[in-house]
């Protein structure tokens, strides 16, 4: 019997006017969100090339080592991170690489673009979180009202249906009407990847799938609520109106508010405050110094005076840079961990809603949660140390630090060659981390689902048919 | 194509002492009583809030009774209802199936969900025919139809369903005057082969032409119930007034007999 009513729920939900134009809207949406996303994967594709061909051009011509400045790496674009935006438009994707030194990353996508972060760009997680809560609950939200306003509900009842069987049959051939018209829509919008010239890796193609895979938990969450709450109320403008409702204050309300309350609950010092300690305890540095500096007598260690006095810097800057770092790490740490606290907070009472959690899961998959920012500072810091052995072998010297040095000799100048330089190689967060750290968030999803369908289920059993 | 077992002399559809009393204190049935034997109608009139409805719920288990008991071919209906919705037809004052679905793509459902995948198109198109829908309409989604045709459907779905028991509500509330003939002429038709009908009505000419008993209820309380011969040459419609009026001298009685 769950088939017969299984079927006839897919028959009557396709049948109708109302899924057909929600459908075309949501399908379009989708693969609206895989195209501008492929076009714009290659656009920053494109410009990611120029901007290392400009870094080495820079250094054409030059004929001494010494006199790189610094060399600028490139967070490379992700094919993911144009599906699922999550914070990678926020967060720089340059660093200026010096031998030694605090690395900050600079010039964010919207920094260069700012006309974008404006509406934000429309990429699948929006398209989940927004468009497919909507449709589910339009698809959903007369599942039962909606029957008994019509009246068939009195009469499916009035046949030997087991009403488990028939709340079961409605929410199992919901699910599968809907979620097969997404997933038909998604796979469209995967097959315009490659054909587009987008080549995914397997990596890549499994985290695509889990976060397809996150968002149809979310959309699973929006139609069982929608059933849930449309057999708890009689009719179908009260389940709407409850439903927007609901909606409004999950996807809209939830996560901004957590983020005021947690901002308001755990004070994090400013990047300005800890800039200025910072410079303040550099100058201090420098003052002892340069007092140092005026105490200098060669003592005969080197065979020439002026390569003691390099030797005799070089050490001083090694001390002094060293507890910079040790001062900077300090400062950073202590605020790297009341964001963390913040953070915690905001997430964990975010997490109320489940568009938090597709947003948090999705961006975690993608590589595109907050996360990435310091993976990639912690990248280029690897970088950094490549970089500073590399220019200690070819000048003798670790650039960096405030220190011009120039070399006086009479040797021919001879042009550098920047290819010899280490490339910057980014690597994301390995996939089974992304997934630890996401499954929280899709377990969560899960456990909406079923609190939902068990509401449903027993809001049902209970249903006045009158 | 029955497969429901009867035994002879026993009514299809019985009330006794059958009670609702709402959790707001508001008595909308009380102790009501009559059966219906196989073969035969009983029509009962009444006005809005007379109870009508609500006895057709507990037939249904759409509601519990607060005391006595609703059967349906001797199976207490709260007792087990799965049972019970075996026997029985089902047909509501305003007949609304699915309007995306076309006529026989309902009666398909229905009849499925029914148990009875045996049906063939032939079957579904033979009885749209006898209730009256011209062939053409058999493939038309039902958003197209009219409130008769719709109601055609809906006793089409009932005939399918084979059950021994059929209950009626307000089933020729809109009907048009043919549409409420041919109607009358069905329920002969089904009377003839045996099943047991309960059909609640407003409508008190109908229920004469129709009924081979009739009541009338008022309050939660059976007034008056009379075989439709002890009634003939009587002007129904003046003794249904003087009932809903208190006039007549026969309501306590009747309302009596009736418990």
């Amino acid at each position: 019997m769950i088939g017969v009513i299984i079927e006839k729920e897919i028959r009557d939900l396709i049948g109708s006017t109302k899924f057909a134009v929600t459908f075309a809207a949501a399908a379009l949406l989708i693969v609206g969100a895989f195209y501008v996303g492929a076009t714009r994967h290659k656009l920053n594709v494109e410009q990611d090339e120029a901007s290392r061909v400009e870094n080495l051009r820079q250094m054409e011509g030059l004929t001494d080592w010494l006199r790189v400045e610094s060399n600028r790496i490139f967070l490379p674009p992700q094919p993911l991170a144009a599906l699922v935006s999550g914070v990678s438009n926020d967060v720089g994707r340059t660093v200026s690489v010096v031998g030694r030194g605090e690395l900050t990353a600079y010039g964010s996508r919207y920094s260069e673009d700012p006309i974008y972060a404006a509406f934000r760009f429309l990429d699948l997680e929006f398209i989940f979180q927004i468009v497919l809560s909507l449709f589910a609950i339009l698809l959903g939200f007369d599942a039962v009202s909606g029957e008994k306003e019509l009246g068939t509900l009195r009469l499916t009842l009035a046949h030997a249906v087991p009403r488990s069987t028939y709340i079961l049959g409605k929410i199992a051939g919901a699910c599968i009407a809907l979620s097969v018209s997404v997933l038909l829509a998604v796979a469209i919008g995967c097959l315009l990847l490659p054909v587009m010239g987008v080549a995914l890796t397997g990596t890549e193609w499994a985290r695509l799938g889990l976060v397809v895979l996150t968002g149809m938990l979310y959309f699973g969450v929006f139609l069982t609520m929608s059933v849930f709450v449309s057999s708890m109320t009689h009719r179908t403008s009260s389940s709407f109106l409850v439903l927007l409702v609901v909606w409004v204050m999950s996807v809209m309300v939830i996560p901004r508010a957590t983020v005021l309350l947690a901002g308001r609950a755990v004070a994090v010092p400013t990047a300005e405050e800890v800039a200025a300690q910072k410079a303040s305890y550099r100058i201090q540095l420098w003052k002892e110094t340069r007092a140092q500096m005026l105490d200098f007598k060669p003592n005969g260690t080197a065979p020439d005076p002026a390569q003691e006095f390099t030797q005799f810097m070089d050490s001083l800057t090694d001390v002094r840079e060293s507890r910079i770092a040790e001062h900077s790490g300090r400062l950073n740490e202590e605020r790297y961990n009341r964001q963390l606290e913040q953070q915690k907070l905001a997430f964990a009472l975010a997490r109320l809603s489940p568009s938090a959690s597709l947003a948090l899961a999705a961006s975690t998959l993608a590589g595109t949660s907050l996360s990435l920012a310091d993976h990639f500072k912690n990248e280029a810091a690897a970088y950094q140390q490549e970089y500073a052995a590399f220019m200690k072998e070819k000048t003798g010297v670790v650039p960096g630090a405030g220190m011009v040095m120039i070399r006086v000799g009479d040797e021919e100048p001879q042009p550098i060659d920047p290819a010899e330089l280490p490339e910057f190689t980014y690597d994301p967060l390995p996939l089974d981390k992304t997934v630890e750290a996401a499954a929280v968030d899709i377990g969560l999803l899960a456990f909406f689902n079923l609190l939902f369908f068990a509401g449903a289920f027993t809001a049902f059993l209970r249903y006045d048919v009158r | 194509m029955n497969n429901h077992t009867t035994i002879p002399g026993q009514p299809l559809i019985e009330a006794w002492q059958l009670t609702k009393r709402y959790e707001d204190g508001v008595l909308a049935l009380d102790h009501v009583s009559f059966s219906v034997e196989p073969g035969r109608l009983l029509a009962i009139l009444g006005g809005n809030g007379a109870g009508k409805t609500t006895t057709i719920n507990l037939f249904l288990n759409f509601l519990e009774p607060t005391e006595g008991e609703a059967r349906i071919n001797g199976i207490v209906t709260h007792k087990d209802p799965l049972a019970a919705k075996k026997q029985v037809a089902y047909v509501s004052e305003n007949v609304m199936l699915y309007l995306n679905f076309t006529a026989v793509q309902n009666l398909d459902y229905f009849a499925r969900l029914g148990g009875r995948t045996d049906y063939r198109r032939d079957d579904y198109r033979d009885v749209l025919l006898r209730v009256g829908l011209p062939e053409e309409a058999h493939n038309k989604k039902l958003k197209s139809f009219s409130k008769g045709m719709r109601q055609k459907c809906g006793i089409a779905i009932a005939i399918l369903k084979d059950a021994p028991a059929i209950l009626l509500d307000e089933p020729t509330s809109g009907l048009d005057p043919k549409a409420g003939r041919e109607f009358i002429q069905l329920l002969d038709s089904l009377r003839n082969e045996g099943k047991a009908i309960l059909m609640s009505t407003h409508d008190i000419f109908r229920a004469k032409e129709a009924a081979d008993t009739i009541a009338i209820m008022d309050n939660g309380r059976m007034l008056m119930q009379k075989e439709a011969s002890e009634l003939k040459g009587e002007d129904l419609e003046s003794l249904y007034m003087r009932y809903m009026a208190g006039h007549a001298a026969q309501p306590a009685a009747a309302a009596e007999s009736a418990r």
